[in-house]
């Protein structure tokens, strides 16, 4: 081998046993530019006035009687009443996939996380097809002769909205908790002297806690800081904090909105740190090696306790299938319902006449679903490198790794509305560095609102993985001439592929229904994204929204369904 | 390649999980660090691989430091007591896995290498087999050969049999061992079995708590074991206490035990250096192995109450009670006659000879 070669394979070797550190140092570089920096430059709103530092903005927004009661406290209030109706929803789910054998079983387990992809907009969207005047709702109601009821705008149609989306999420997680538990303790339990019900509360829930902690806190997490369903659904009379912002910065003052962004990302970030907490005491969801017994959903001997439970079943049975195909029936409908209520394709036939001759203010249904589209590209190509290197480097022990998990995870705690003010300020107005001003387009900033929101899915799905690997496959590999990247290349990545996929899928889906950043960030109708297209047109009639709606819903599962399939194949080779 | 631990120190805070360990292995040695569980012997294992650095200390291959060296760089072929074969591999392709990294040695291709080395565990033709459904002497098998492929001047082995049945560890034993001394290939063994670890070893170290005790071929380590520990760890033993008595001109010591007097034999064999050494009125510990205790024979005698016994096959355990001690004495099996001897409750004399016993320091 000639000398240059060598020195080549060197420096070659040498780089690859320090790429680690290098991409760990490059992610921390890409996250302090398109995440803190932005997201502090909206919080100095809410600490400096012309220019000195104060808690005035503040203190103000903590002692108004308006901001405290009708907002904030309206805000715990419905993400409360959401958690609880999240609870109530997904635990006898949990139950049933748990404990039941039925036909259908593994596919609905599937499903389970279709609701958490869907764009908010686009439920948000289909409860108002549901809960409106003309809604399906209304329309059940008069054909049994009962009288219309008013249900937009309730703080009831907020909670199932928000039921709809995480209830499901509460029954994975909680499922997957009691797969887990060793159906030997059970049995032991028992043999001590504690009957069914005792065993239960004794050995089977103390397990479920955790899991059902993790579900709770997300929910109130996601909940607290909802926005397009409560824009929808609740217009500004019933409004979140995090509607509130979006008003205070669209009439530009920037100080109030600051400090309530403030004020929720203080509630947020402790909430994941609680969250945090709980997913660590999780016990790693692998199932069991001895899973508890389940049984036929239909019992075998009819007692009056069997048929009230097969009862039971089947009552929940009915209200999982109102909540979750209702909504989506009636968007679907409610596409294809005129204005006089008969059948027609009318909508979509607007959407194509925008499309051929719309101005160029105008809101067009092609582009909407290319920028989606492309967005979707970059945040792939930029929030999966990011999540895996972040899940590799939260399953090492080290010190401070505690700051690193809350501080990768903090994107998730922070509103999407102040990623996408901060972005718009910090970025695409550009910021002045030693006399240059540095300058993104909007295209580049939506990229990086979407990425920042969708890597934090990226590392939830691949991180239990990586935590799970044994150590010594890696060592193995080292000890077999392998460098400490090409261990990871080639032992560790084909063993997390199957979450890499999964959290590909997640920001595949999270970046297509992105709303809350992309509604700031796509100024002018250049850039504007599906989930923004609805909105525009929901100001108007609900048809031509539903339509929109019903793209939405079409594109995002097909995008889904495909980096799943393509992921999952790739793998294979 | 020849193997030199010099002085290695290894802290964890405030664990010493080895302290000041200096061994060296022959090239070719099969050699064995024995120990129980938290004696540090997996730990030196690691740090010859180069998975932990030393705290203080180095490890030498050939005389060449290995500070600072990556385990990649080192040739070492490790195989751990779980295996860690890739699942996402089949067997053919995990143990070609270090061939993309270095030529097969002596030429060839890289499948003929496979091969070879799937031929010598005795697993020819499962290349396309899934590790997972292997049984655990078979898995076993592949990451031997997996280790060996790349041809490694060294080969570490951490506990590879403890996951197996007794029945089949003894063959598997044999197996590793007839195939070390076939490629020649340096070799260092970690085991918490003692018998395992006389059985293969060309040299045993002892280690207790993060020290050496005692190096040594695998007879020498159980006829003169040198400190109490050693004589306890390999085998059963019987270990006394007591005050030498006189040291007699003829020759030997006697030692007091209690209220009986032994006499040992003069020579460094039985006497060791602490027992040269000693005068009246020393305290001096010695042992005597159970089979060295013969039931009626010997002058040193011993009578003792039979509190118990544990046939074992071709000898039997009895377990003695003299004035609160308890010894271990093996008899070999004499069939049905000799059962009535050593029931419970029974008095038994037994006894010794001068030279049977050991001095431990």
């Amino acid at each position: 081998m000639s000398r240059a070669s060598a020195s080549v394979r060197r420096v070659a070797r040498a780089l690859e046993q320090r790429l680690l550190t290098l991409v760990a140092a490059l992610t921390a570089v890409v996250l302090l530019v398109l995440f803190y920096y932005p997201v502090a430059t909206v919080f100095a709103d809410a600490v400096l006035v012309d220019g000195r530092l104060t808690i005035e903005p503040i203190a103000a927004v903590l002692t108004s009687e308006f901001y405290l009661v009708d907002i904030i406290w309206f805000t715990a209030k419905q993400a409360f009443y959401s958690t609880l109706a999240s609870l109530a929803l997904g635990l006898p789910a949990a139950w049933l996939f748990a404990r039941f054998e039925f036909r259908g079983r593994e596919t609905l387990r599937s499903l389970t996380i279709l609701p958490f992809v869907m764009p908010s907009i686009m439920v948000a969207i289909g409860f108002v097809a549901t809960f409106g005047r003309n809604g399906t709702l209304n329309r059940a109601l008069s054909l049994v002769g009962l009288p219309p009821v008013e249900l937009l705008f309730t703080l009831e149609a907020i909670v199932v909205a928000h039921a709809f989306y995480n209830a499901p999420l509460v029954a994975r997680v909680v499922t997957a908790a009691w797969e887990s538990v060793d159906a030997r303790t059970v049995e032991t339990a028992r043999s001590l002297g504690a009957n069914p019900r005792r065993a239960f509360r004794d050995v089977v829930l103390p397990q479920l806690l955790p899991s059902i902690g993790v579900g709770a806190t997300l929910t109130f997490i996601f909940t607290f800081a909802s926005f397009p369903i409560v824009l929808a659904l609740g217009g500004f009379q019933l409004a979140t904090i995090e509607v509130f912002v979006y008003s205070r910065v669209r009439d530009l003052a920037y100080a109030e909105a600051a400090s309530l962004a403030v004020v929720e990302t203080a509630v947020s970030i402790t909430l994941t740190a609680v969250y945090l907490r709980y997913e660590a005491g999780q016990r790693s969801a692998g199932g069991a090696a001895n899973p508890l017994p389940r049984r036929s959903v239909l019992p075998a001997d009819w007692t009056p306790k069997s048929a009230l439970r097969t009862v039971g079943i089947a009552g929940y049975a009915l209200v999982v299938g109102l909540v979750f195909v209702v909504p989506v029936a009636s968007m679907v409908l409610a596409s294809v319902t005129g204005g006089d209520g008969g059948l027609t394709l009318a909508n979509y036939a607007f959407l194509a006449e925008r499309q051929a001759t719309g101005a160029s203010f105008q809101v067009k249904p092609l582009p909407a679903i290319l920028n989606s589209l492309g967005f979707a590209a970059g945040t792939l190509v930029v929030a999966v490198p990011m999540g895996v290197t972040m899940a590799v480097l939260t399953t090492r022990r080290y010190r401070g790794r505690g700051l690193i998990d809350v501080l990768s995870m903090a994107p998730f705690a922070v509103s999407g509305i102040v990623v996408g003010l901060g972005l718009l300020r910090g970025l695409v107005f550009g910021v002045d560095v030693l006399g240059t001003r540095i300058r993104v387009t909007g295209a580049i900033a939506i990229v990086a609102a979407h990425a920042v929101g969708a890597y934090p899915f990226v590392t939830r799905n691949v991180a239990p993985l990586f935590a799970r690997l044994d150590g010594r496959l890696v060592e193995s590999a080292r000890s077999l001439g392998a460098t400490r990247t090409r261990a990871l290349v080639d032992i560790e990545l084909p063993l997390v592929w199957t979450g890499v996929v999964a959290g590909a899928a997640f920001a595949v889906a999270i970046s297509i229904g992105e709303f809350d950043s992309t509604i700031i960030l796509a100024e002018g109708a250049g850039s504007y994204t599906m989930p923004v297209a609805v909105e525009r047109f929901l100001g108007r009639r609900l048809g031509p929204a539903t339509a929109m709606g019903c793209l939405l819903l079409l594109v995002t599962s097909a995008s889904f369904l495909v980096v799943d399939r393509f992921g999952g194949r790739w793998g294979e080779l | 390649m020849r193997l030199e631990l010099d002085a290695v120190s290894k802290r964890y805070g405030s664990t010493t999980a080895l302290d000041s360990v200096s061994l060296s292995v022959d090239d070719g040695e099969f050699f064995t660090l024995v120990g129980p569980s938290g004696c540090g012997k997996t730990t030196t294992l690691r740090c010859i691989a180069g998975f932990e650095s030393p705290t203080e200390g180095t490890v030498r291959f050939d005389g060449e430091s290995m500070v600072g060296v990556a385990p990649e760089s080192r040739g070492v072929g490790v195989v751990f007591q779980n295996y860690a074969l890739f699942p996402h591999l089949s067997v053919g392709e995990n143990v070609a896995y270090g061939l993309r990294f270095t030529d097969p040695p002596g030429g060839g291709s890289r499948d003929e290498r496979v091969a070879e080395l799937l031929d010598l565990v005795d697993l020819a033709g499962f290349e396309d087999r899934d590790p997972d459904s292997l049984s655990g002497g078979q898995q076993q098998r592949v990451a031997l050969a997996r280790a060996l492929a790349p041809g490694p001047d060294l080969l570490l082995l951490d506990e590879p049999m403890s996951a197996l049945d007794a029945r089949l560890r003894d063959r598997l034993r044999r197996q590793v061992k007839r195939i070390q001394s076939d490629l020649g290939v340096t070799t260092v063994y970690v085991t918490h079995d003692q018998s395992e670890a006389l059985a293969v070893s060309d040299r045993v170290a002892v280690l207790n708590g993060g020290r050496v005790e005692q190096v040594g071929q695998p007879r020498e380590l159980y006829r003169r074991p040198r400190t109490r520990f050693v004589a306890e760890f390999l085998g059963e033993n019987n270990v006394l206490d007591g005050v030498v008595e006189s040291r007699p001109e003829t020759g030997g010591i006697r030692v007091g035990v209690g209220d009986a007097v032994f006499t040992l034999a003069e020579g460094r064999r039985v006497l060791g250096e602490a027992g040269s050494r000693a005068g009246a009125g020393d305290e001096l510990t010695f042992c005597v192995r159970p089979e060295q205790l013969r039931v009626g024979a010997g002058t040193n005698k011993i009578r003792g109450t039979v509190v118990d016994t544990e046939f074992q096959g071709a000898t039997t355990r009895v377990r003695l009670d003299w004035g609160g001690t308890e010894l271990v004495v093996a008899v070999e099996d004499g069939g049905e006659q000799s059962d009535a001897g050593f029931e419970v409750g029974t008095t038994l004399e037994v006894g010794f000879a001068p030279a049977s016993a050991h001095v431990v320091e």
